[in-house]
C-alpha cells in the first residue's frame, strides 16, 4: 500500500524530499549543527549526562583522522537521518511511531512511541536520539522554543525530521498560491544556515532541481549504500587536487 | 508397590508442605526484600526516567535486555526437557519434571517483565498489544517485538498449563492427606480428581498432547528472541544461524539451570533419595552434549564473520575476541565449553559436585553470551565516529539481583504450596526397591557417579 | 522482492489472519497533525546585527508571539510578547549572505540565559564575593553620576577609565565622544586575539591599518599561515560563503588549499595539503616561496613594490631563503617548497592569508610583512581572487586608541598613572589576560568599578556597581565591519524584541549620564542613541553622492555600498627592512621541552561565549569535546608520556600550571602542545563556572616588541602526567580512518 502510495506520488509528480551533501564544500563549521538545535526545540543535557552518551544531535558533524603525523588528513561528513527509502528503522518499531510517509520520508511520531529504542539500535546511522529524562529549560530559555515543533518528553525517541514543519508550511503557502514549492524556496534549517553551501535540499521528483542534479553527480555515493537502506541522501565525493588537469 | 515406600514417599514429599521452620521465614524475608528493591527501583525509574539505568547512545539495549534473552533461554529448563523425556519416555526423568516445568513457569514470568521494565514509557506499553481501538489502531505486526509478545505469552500459558496438569493427582493427594481449610483448597486445585481410570487415561493423554504442542512452541520462542536481534542490520545481529544458536543456548542454560535446582532441592528438602546420582549423571550427559552443541555454533559464528572479514562486522568481532569485550568472551568460552567437558565430560571427574560446578559455570557463561551478543554490536555498529560503550548502573544491576532473589523467591514459595517432585509419576514409575533401613545420608556419600 | 515487500507479505499473511477487515492499521495512524489542520504559528523576520565578534554579520530574526511570565505591581502574570525565536542570516547582507556561524546562531542564548543580570545591582559583600543587592536605576544611575561629579570636581578627569572590547560603528564613537568630552583618556580596549600586528603590518606594507578581506570565491590556489579562517578568524562566515565557491562554485575549476600551521585546525582540517612547518618559522616559509618564484624568472622583485621593499635582502631575491636553508629553519622538504613556489605562481589568482599563531610570537609582524610580500609579488592585492580592503563608511570608526590593559594596570599598580573610576563594557580581562600583567590586582586598586555587564564574569564580579546592558536583541545596534565584504557596510538594527528584563542599552546609559552630571558635557551629545545612529546613517553618502534613506536601512539591516577603494595611507611608518630573527619563546627548552599553543575555541572564541549551553554542548569539529578542556598531543608524545587518550595531565609553564585531559591526535606536531581557549571560568554563569581549565592562566607575557601585542604563542611547557579523572566528554567514538570505505 505504502509503496504504491510512493509510487504513485512520483507518477503524481508530488514530492520526494532528499538532500545533497557536498564533502568538497563542507568545513566542519557546524552551523548547522546549533540550527538544527534551534529551530527543532533540541534540549541539551549538560556535562554530566553528555558524558553518558545521552547528547542528542540530530545533526553531527563526523571527523575521521587518515594517515599519520606528518601525512595526516582529516575528513568532514555531516551525518543526520537519511530518510531511507527502505528504512531498517521501520519495520521493527512495534507502534507505527517510526513509519514512512507517502513523500518519503521517515517519520517519527512521538505521541505514538513507547520507547523500545529498537529503531536506535536497527539504524545503522545511529542518527536517532532518546530522551533518557524529560528535556529541561532553565527558564527563561524555555522562551526560545519554536513553537511549530512538539517538545520531546522523557521515554520518546527523536531524529531529524527533514524539518517536516517548515515542508508542511511550504505546502501550505504553496497550496493557498495554487502552486508547487519553488526549488530552494524551501530550506531545512540544516541548510538555511550552511555557510559553505554544502548542503541543498529539494524535491527528487523534479528531475531539474539542484538536488537531483546533485543526486546525479558522478561524485554522489550513498552512505552504507551496501546495506540497501536506498537513503534519501546523496554524499558529493570531496575530491583532490591533482596538478595534471581534472581539478 | 511396597506400601511402606508409598507411605515414606508421601511423608517426604509433604513434609515441606506441612511444617515450616524459622528458616523458611528467614529464606522468604531476605529474599523478598530484594525483589522488593528490585520493585522499588523500577518504580524510581518510571518516575524519573530510564536515564538511571547506564543505556546510552549508541548501546541504547543494556542489561534489562541481556536478562531478558538470559531468562527466556532458562526458561527452556523446563517444559523443553520434560517434554522431551516424557515423549521418549526416560523413566528417570520422573523425579525432575516438575521442577523443570516450574523453572519454565518462573523465568519466564521474570523474563517476560523486562521488556517492560525496559520501556521508555512503560506506562503506555499496552500500545504493544493487539486490541480494538476507536482509531482502529493495531500494533506493528511486521515487529520481532510484536512477536516477540505473541510467542512469550503463547509459551508462558502452554507452560503453565504443563506445569499445572501433572500437579492435580497430587494436589488431591494434599487434599486427602490435610484437613480444614487446606484441605478445602487444595480440593479445589484438584478440579475433583478422584483417580478414577477415566481420570488417569484423560491425564495422560492431556500430558501427551501437551509435551508434543509445547516443544515447537519452545523452540519457536526462543527464535522469536533471536529474531529480535537478526532482523536488524546491525553487526554480528544480522545473522541467519541466530534462530538455532539461541535455542541451543537456551537448552544448555536450562539443562544448568535445572542441575543447579534439583541439587539446591536435594540438600535443602534432603530429597537426596530420589534425586540419585543417575540423575545428575544423565542430566550431566545432555549437558555435555549441549555444551558440544553450543560450542560448534559459536566457532561457525565466529569463523564466518573472521573469514569473511566484512568492514562492518570486524569492529564488533575484534572487541570481543581481543579488545575491551575479550576478557568476557575467553571467560565464556572457557565455563561453557572447556569446565563442562572437562568435569563431566570425562568419566574420571565426574561428581555431583562437579556437575553441578559446570552447571553453575554455564549459567554465568550463558548469561555473558548474552550479554556478548547484544552489547559489543551495538558499541561498534557501523559508522565509527558514533562508537561507544556501556556499563550498568545501580539501577540495572538492582533490578538484576532481584530476578534472581525472585526466582529463588517463587521457588521456596512454591515448594512451600506444592509438593516439589511428581509424587504421583514416581509412584507410577518403577523406583528402585525402597531400603528401608538405609540412611538417607548415604546417597549423598555415594558422592562419585557410577 | 526487497524487504519492505517481504515483511509486508508476512504481516499481511500473519495479520491478515487475525485482523480480517481491519484494514491497514498504518493509514489509519493520524501522524502529527493532518495537513490540513497544521496552522504554522506566524512568524516575522526582523533585521539584527550579530555582536559576538566583529564581523558583524547580519542577522534576520525569527519573531514569534509567545507566553512570558511578568510580574507587574508585584504580581506573577502572563503576557503575550513578540519573542526572538531564531537566529538566522541576512541573505541581503554582503558579509555573510544568508549565513551565520555556530556562535551567531547561539546568541539567542544570550537574551534568554538564566543567569543574566536582570536589574541595577550594587556590591553587597566583599569585592570579588560575588554578593550584590539590586538596586533601583535611579539609585545605580545617581550613584555613577556622583562618582564621575566627584572627578570633575576634584580637576582628575583624566583618572576615569573605560575598558571595553573593540567597538566598532557608533558605539565607538560614542563612547570616544563621551570620554575625550568629559576629558578622560581614550577607551582601552582588551580582546584576547588581538589584530594590532597584522593591521600593523597591513598599514605598512599596503598602507591600510585594516584586516584584510580575501576574495577567495574566485581564488585558484590558497596558502594559510596559520589563519583559522574558516572556523573563527577574521570574518569566517563571509571566508565559509567564499570557500565553498572556491571549492566548487565554478565548473571546472577546483582551487587548491594548502594550510601551514602545526596543529591541525578546522580549517587546515579542509587543506588539500597540510605542511606542519616550525612554530614561528612561517614568514621564512613564505620568503621561500617568493625566492623560488624570483628565482624562476615568473615575477620580479619590484613587482611587489612598497610590500617587497620591507623585507630584507628582498631587491636581490631573497638570496638568504634559498630552499635548502628554508628547509632548516621551517623543516619543510626544499623539494616541497619547489614545488608549492611552483604551483602558486603557476595556478593562479594565488592569495597567501596569514593569521593567529604566527603573529602571537616574538618576530610575528615579521611574518605578516613576509606573507604581504608574498602577496605583493604574486599580484593578489587588489586583484580578482585576492586580498582587499575594504573602504569603510565614514563616520563610523573613532580613531582614538586607548592605552592598553597591561599599561593601563602598570600604570595602576606602579602609581604613575592611578585610576579612580572605572567603567568596563563587555570585556572580560581578569580571564583573557595573562596572570603577569596582573590585572585583577590593579583593578581590585580602582576605588570605584562600574560595569555595563550582563553577567556576572570574573570581571564583573569586581565591580561596585553594575548596570546591565539589554541583550544585542533588545537594543539598537550596528556594525561598521573592517573586513568580509568589498562593499563598505554599516550593519544596523531596531530592537528585535521587548527587554525581558529591567535592563538598559550601554549606550543610552552613558548618554545619560553626560546628560545628568553637576557639569553636563559639552557640546551635549545627542538626545538617544537612536537618534545618533540616525543621524550618522543620513550622513552616509552613495557613490552618487546621494543621501542614505533611514527607513530602508533599518528595514535590510543597514547599509552597504560599492564605494571607490580608499587611497592607502602614504608609509609613514619608519619600518626599515627586516630580516628573520628566530621567536624567544618563554621558558627553557630542556626545561619546557613543548611548545604551548592557544588556540580560538570553535564554541567560544576566546572564552566570552562560554556560558551558552549550546555552544557547551557543541562537539568540537576536531576532537567531538563537549563541556570540558582538553590538550591535543601527538600520538608519540603521548606514548612517550605514557598518557592514554583521557588522562589528566598537568602543563607547567614558567608562569603557571594548569591540569587538563588529554586529546591524542595525530594531527599535531609531536613538540607542540595545542589547548583550546574558552574554559576554565571561575565564575562565569552555571554553564561555564568551575569547568575545564584556562590556558591563559599559564602564558607568559611574551609581547611582540613592535605592536606590544601579546605573543600567546611563545610559551613553552613541560607536560607530566599526573592521578585523578581528567573529565573529558567526547561525543566522537573511535575516532579512527573511515572504516567504511571512503571513496
Ligand atoms: N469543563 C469544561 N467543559 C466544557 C468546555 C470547557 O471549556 N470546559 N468546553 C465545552 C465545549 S466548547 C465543547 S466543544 C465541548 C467538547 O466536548 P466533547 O465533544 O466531549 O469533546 P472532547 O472531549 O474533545 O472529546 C470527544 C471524543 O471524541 C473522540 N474522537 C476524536 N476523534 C474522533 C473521530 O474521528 N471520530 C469519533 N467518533 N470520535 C472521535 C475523542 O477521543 C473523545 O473521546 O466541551 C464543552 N465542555
Ligand atoms: S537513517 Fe536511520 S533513522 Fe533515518 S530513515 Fe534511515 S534507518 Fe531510519
Ligand atoms: S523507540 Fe519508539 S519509535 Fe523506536 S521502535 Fe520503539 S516505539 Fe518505535
Ligand atoms: S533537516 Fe532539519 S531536522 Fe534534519 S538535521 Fe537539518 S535542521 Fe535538523
Ligand atoms: S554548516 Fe555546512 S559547511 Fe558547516 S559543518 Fe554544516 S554542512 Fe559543513
Ligand atoms: S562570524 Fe559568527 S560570531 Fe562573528 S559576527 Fe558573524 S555570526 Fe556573529
Amino acid at each position: 500500500m505504502q509503496e504504491e502510495q510512493v509510487q504513485q506520488s512520483e507518477q503524481n509528480e508530488g514530492y520526494r524530499w532528499g538532500m545533497a551533501v557536498d564533502l568538497d564544500r563542507c568545513t566542519g563549521c557546524e552551523a548547522c549543527v546549533t540550527a538544527c538545535h534551534a529551530e527543532n526545540n533540541i534540549p541539551t543535557v549538560g556535562a554530566e549526562q553528555a558524558s553518558g552518551g545521552r547528547t542528542l544531535h540530530w545533526m553531527r558533524i563526523e571527523r575521521y583522522f587518515e594517515g599519520e603525523f606528518p601525512d595526516v588528513q582529516a575528513k568532514f561528513r555531516p551525518v543526520f537521518c537519511q530518510q531511507c527509502d527502505n528504512a531498517p528503522c521501520e519495520p521493527v518499531c512495534p507502534t507505527y511511531a517510526s513509519h514512512h510517509t507517502e513523500e518519503g520520508l521517515n517519520a517519527q511520531v512521538y505521541n505514538r512511541c513507547i520507547g523500545t529504542r529498537y529503531c536506535a539500535n536497527a539504524c545503522p546511522y545511529n542518527v536517532r536520539f532518546f530522551n533518557f529524562y524529560n528535556p529541561e529549560w532553565e527558564k527563561p530559555l524555555h522562551l526560545q522554543l519554536n513553537p511549530d515543533v512538539s517538545v520531546r518528553e522523557v521515554g520518546v525517541m527523536e531524529k531529524c525530521t527533514f524539518c517536516i514543519q517548515r515542508i508542511n508550511t511550504a505546502k501550505i503557502d504553496a497550496k493557498a498560491n495554487d502552486e508547487t514549492i519553488q526549488d530552494g524556496s524551501l530550506q531545512t534549517a540544516c541548510v538555511q544556515s550552511c555557510t559553505a553551501n554544502a548542503l541543498v535540499f529539494g524535491n527528487l521528483n523534479d528531475p531539474e532541481s539542484e538536488v537531483s542534479r546533485l543526486a546525479r553527480s558522478p561524485r554522489g555515493s550513498k552512505l552504507l549504500d551496501d546495506l540497501g537502506t536506498e537513503p534519501s541522501v546523496t554524499y558529493l565525493n570531496r575530491e583532490t587536487w591533482h596538478e595534471s588537469g581534472s581539478r | 508397590m511396597n506400601p511402606e515406600a508409598d507411605r515414606r514417599m508421601t511423608e517426604d514429599f509433604l513434609r515441606p508442605l506441612l511444617h515450616t521452620t524459622w528458616k523458611f521465614y528467614v529464606a522468604v524475608a531476605f529474599f523478598g526484600s530484594i525483589v522488593l528493591a528490585g520493585f522499588a527501583t523500577w518504580g524510581y525509574q518510571i518516575y524519573t526516567g530510564i536515564g538511571i539505568a547506564g543505556i546510552n547512545s549508541p548501546v541504547f539495549w543494556g542489561f534489562y535486555l541481556v536478562n531478558f534473552v538470559f531468562w527466556i533461554g532458562i526458561s527452556h529448563a523446563g517444559t523443553l526437557i520434560s517434554a522431551i523425556l516424557r515423549l521418549v519416555n526416560a523413566t528417570w526423568r520422573r523425579p525432575i519434571t516438575r521442577c523443570a516445568e516450574a523453572i519454565t513457569a518462573f523465568a519466564l514470568m521474570i523474563g517476560a517483565m523486562f521488556p517492560l521494565i525496559h520501556l521508555g514509557r512503560v506506562w503506555l506499553f499496552y500500545w504493544l498489544l493487539p486490541y480494538p481501538s476507536q482509531r482502529g489502531l493495531w500494533p506493528n505486526f511486521r515487529s520481532p517485538l510484536v512477536w516477540d509478545f505473541f510467542a512469550i505469552t503463547t509459551y508462558l500459558l502452554s507452560s503453565l498449563l504443563f506445569l499445572l496438569l501433572p500437579m492435580i493427582p497430587d494436589f488431591a493427594l494434599v487434599r486427602d492427606k490435610t484437613t480444614g481449610i487446606r484441605s478445602r483448597i487444595y480440593g479445589l486445585l484438584s478440579f475433583g480428581w478422584r483417580g478414577t481410570p477415566k481420570h488417569w487415561h484423560r491425564l495422560e493423554s492431556g500430558m501427551h498432547i501437551m509435551a508434543i504442542v509445547i516443544l515447537p512452541i519452545a523452540v519457536s520462542v526462543h527464535t522469536v528472541v533471536s529474531f529480535d536481534f537478526s532482523m536488524a542490520v546491525v553487526p554480528m545481529w544480522h545473522s541467519t544461524i541466530f534462530g538455532p544458536y539461541f535455542v541451543t543456548g537456551a537448552i544448555f542454560s536450562g539443562i544448568a539451570a535445572l542441575i543447579i535446582a534439583m541439587a539446591l532441592l536435594r540438600r535443602l528438602l534432603h530429597l537426596e533419595y530420589y534425586l540419585r546420582p543417575i540423575h545428575f549423571q544423565n542430566m550431566g550427559k545432555l549437558l555435555v552434549t549441549m555444551s558440544l552443541l553450543w560450542g560448534y555454533f559459536v566457532f561457525n559464528e565466529r569463523l564466518t564473520v573472521w573469514y569473511g572479514n566484512e568492514s562492518h562486522e570486524t569492529g564488533v568481532f575484534w572487541a570481543t575476541q581481543a579488545g575491551d569485550y575479550a576478557p568476557f568472551f575467553w571467560t565464556m568460552v572457557i565455563v561453557n565449553f572447556v569446565v563442562p567437558i572437562v568435569l563431566v565430560g570425562i568419566r574420571r571427574f565426574r561428581t555431583i559436585t562437579g556437575t553441578v560446578i559446570a552447571s553453575c559455570g554455564v549459567v554465568v557463561g550463558m548469561w555473558l553470551e548474552r550479554f556478548l551478543i547484544i552489547i559489543p554490536s551495538l558499541s561498534y555498529k557501523q559508522l565509527s565516529y558514533m562508537w561507544g560503550s556501556y556499563a550498568p548502573t545501580w539501577a540495572e544491576l538492582t533490578i538484576m539481583a532481584a530476578t534472581f532473589a525472585g526466582i529463588a523467591l517463587l521457588f521456596l514459595l512454591f515448594s512451600k504450596f506444592v509438593p516439589i517432585i511428581s509424587i504421583w509419576e514416581l509412584k507410577v514409575g518403577d523406583q528402585p526397591k525402597i531400603e528401608t533401613d538405609q540412611p538417607l545420608a548415604d546417597a549423598e556419600a555415594e558422592g562419585e557417579l557410577a | 522482492m526487497d524487504r519492505r515487500q517481504f515483511v509486508k507479505v508476512s504481516a499481511a499473511s500473519g495479520a491478515a489472519a487475525t485482523l480480517a477487515g481491519c484494514g491497514s492499521p498504518e493509514n489509519q495512524l493520524i501522524r502529527f497533525i493532518p495537513e490540513e489542520q497544521f496552522t504554522p504559528g506566524i512568524a516575522i523576520h526582523k533585521p539584527g546585527v550579530c555582536t559576538l565578534c566583529s564581523a558583524g554579520c547580519g542577522m534576520q530574526v525569527r519573531v514569534m508571539d509567545g507566553d512570558v511570565e511578568v510580574v507587574k505591581d508585584g504580581q506573577l502574570g502572563v503576557m503575550q510578547k513578540p519573542l526572538a525565536k531564531k537566529l538566522e542570516g541576512n541573505s541581503e547582507h554582503p558579509v555573510n549572505k544568508g549565513k551565520l556561524c555556530v556562535r551567531g546562531q547561539a546568541a539567542i542564548q544570550v537574551t534568554y540565559h538564566p543567569d543574566r543580570i536582570t536589574r541595577p545591582l550594587k556590591r553587597a559583600g566583599e569585592r570579588g564575593s560575588g554578593q550584590f543587592t539590586p538596586v533601583s536605576w535611579e539609585e545605580a544611575l545617581a550613584e555613577l553620576v556622583a562618582q564621575l561629579d566627584g572627578l570633575a570636581g576634584a580637576g582628575s578627569q583624566g583618572a576615569l577609565r573605560f575598558l571595553t572590547r573593540p567597538l566598532t560603528g557608533q558605539r565607538s564613537v560614542l563612547v570616544g565622544e563621551f570620554l575625550s568630552r568629559f576629558g578622560a583618556p581614550a577607551a582601552t580596549t582588551f580582546e584576547f586575539f588581538g589584530e594590532q600586528v597584522l593591521r600593523r603590518a597591513n598599514e605598512a606594507s599596503f598602507g591600510f591599518s585594516q584586516l584584510p578581506t580575501f576574495d577567495l570565491a574566485r581564488s585558484s590556489y590558497v596558502i594559510g599561515f596559520g589563519a583559522d579562517f574558516l572556523g573563527t578568524w577574521n570574518s569566517p562566515v563571509a571566508q565559509n560563503v567564499a570557500y565553498g565557491e572556491m571549492r566548487r562554485g565554478r565548473p571546472g575549476v577546483r582551487a587548491k588549499f594548502v594550510q601551514v600551521e602545526p596543529r591541525m585546525s578546522q580549517t587546515g582540517a579542509n587543506a588539500d595539503e597540510w605542511v606542519p612547518a616550525s612554530m614561528g618559522t612561517e614568514g621564512v616559509l613564505a620568503l621561500g616561496i617568493a625566492h623560488v618564484i624570483m628565482r624562476s624568472g615568473s615575477r620580479q622583485p619590484g613587482d611587489a613594490g612598497r610590500a617587497g621593499a620591507l623585507i630584507a635582502g628582498w631587491s636581490e631575491g631573497l638570496a638568504d631563503y634559498a630552499p635548502e636553508e628554508v628547509e632548516r629553519i621551517t623543516g619543510v622538504d626544499a623539494a616541497r617548497i619547489e614545488r608549492l613556489a611552483r604551483e602558486f605562481a603557476e595556478y593562479g589568482p594565488s592569495v597567501a592569508l596569514i593569521g593567529g599563531a604566527p603573529l602571537a610570537q616574538t618576530n610575528g609582524l615579521f611574518h605578516a610583512l613576509a606573507v604581504n610580500a608574498l602577496n605583493a609579488l604574486i599580484g593578489s592585492i587588489g586583484a580578482p581572487g585576492g586580498v582587499f580592503f575594504t573602504p569603510r563608511p565614514d563616520g563610523f570608526v573613532s580613531g582614538a586608541q586607548g592605552a592598553s590593559i597591561k599599561d593601563v594596570a602598570s600604570g595602576i599598580l606602579d602609581g604613575r598613572a592611578p585610576a579612580e573610576v572605572l567603567l568596563i563594557n563587555d570585556t572580560n580581562p581578569v580571564f583573557g589576560a595573562p596572570p603577569a600583567w596582573r590585572v585583577a590586582e590593579a583593578l581590585s586598586a580602582i576605588p570605584y568599578i562600574a560595569s555595563f555587564g550582563q553577567f556576572i564574569d570574573e570581571t564583573s564580579n569586581l565591580a561596585d556597581l553594575i548596570l546591565p546592558d539589554h541583550s544585542l536583541l533588545e537594543s539598537w545596534v550596528d556594525a561598521a565591519p573592517e573586513s568580509g565584504s568589498m562593499m563598505s557596510v554599516a550593519s544596523l538594527a531596531p530592537p528585535v524584541m521587548r527587554p525581558l528584563h529591567q535592563t538598559r542599552a550601554m549606550p543610552d546609559v552613558l548618554l545619560t549620564v553626560g546628560r545628568s552630571l553637576g557639569q553636563p558635557l559639552e557640546p551635549a551629545l545627542p538626545g538617544s542613541y537612536e537618534e545618533m545612529l540616525r543621524a550618522a546613517f543620513e550622513a552616509l553618502r552613495e557613490p552618487d553622492g546621494s543621501s542614505v534613506s533611514w527607513t530602508t536601512a533599518q528595514r535590510q539591516g543597514g547599509w552597504w555600498s560599492e564605494m571607490p577603494a580608499a587611497s592607502p595611507s602614504p608609509s609613514v611608518l619608519d619600518e626599515g627592512p627586516r630580516a628573520f630573527e628566530e621567536a624567544a619563546f618563554d621558558g627553557d627548552p630542556r626545561q619546557y621541552p613543548f611548545h604551548f599553543l592557544p588556540f580560538a575555541s570553535q564554541a567560544f572564541l576566546d572564552g566570552s561565549l562560554a556560558h551558552l549551553p549550546w555552544l557547551q554542548e557543541l562537539p568540537d569539529v576536531m576532537s567531538s569535546a563537549m563541556w570540558s578542556s582538553w590538550v591535543e598531543i601527538n600520538p608519540g608524545t603521548a606514548s612517550g608520556l605514557g598518557v592514554v587518550q583521557g588522562d589528566l595531565v598537568e602543563l607547567t609553564s614558567d608562569h603557571g600550571t594548569v591540569r587538563v585531559p588529554v586529546f591524542v591526535s595525530p594531527a599535531i606536531a609531536p613538540n607542540v602542545i595545542a589547548m583550546p581557549v574558552g574554559q576554565g571560568h571561575e565564575t562565569f554563569t552555571r554553564y561555564a563556572s568551575g569547568r575545564g581549565a584556562n590556558p591563559i592562566s599559564i602564558l607568559a607575557p611574551t609581547e611582540e616588541p613592535t605592536t606590544g601585542a601579546l605573543a600567546w604563542a611563545a610559551t613553552r611547557v613541560r607536560v607530566a602526567k599526573v592521578e585523578g579523572d581528567g573529565g573529558l566528554i567526547l561525543y566522537g567514538g573511535a575516532l579512527r580512518e573511515h572504516p567504511e570505505h571512503s571513496r
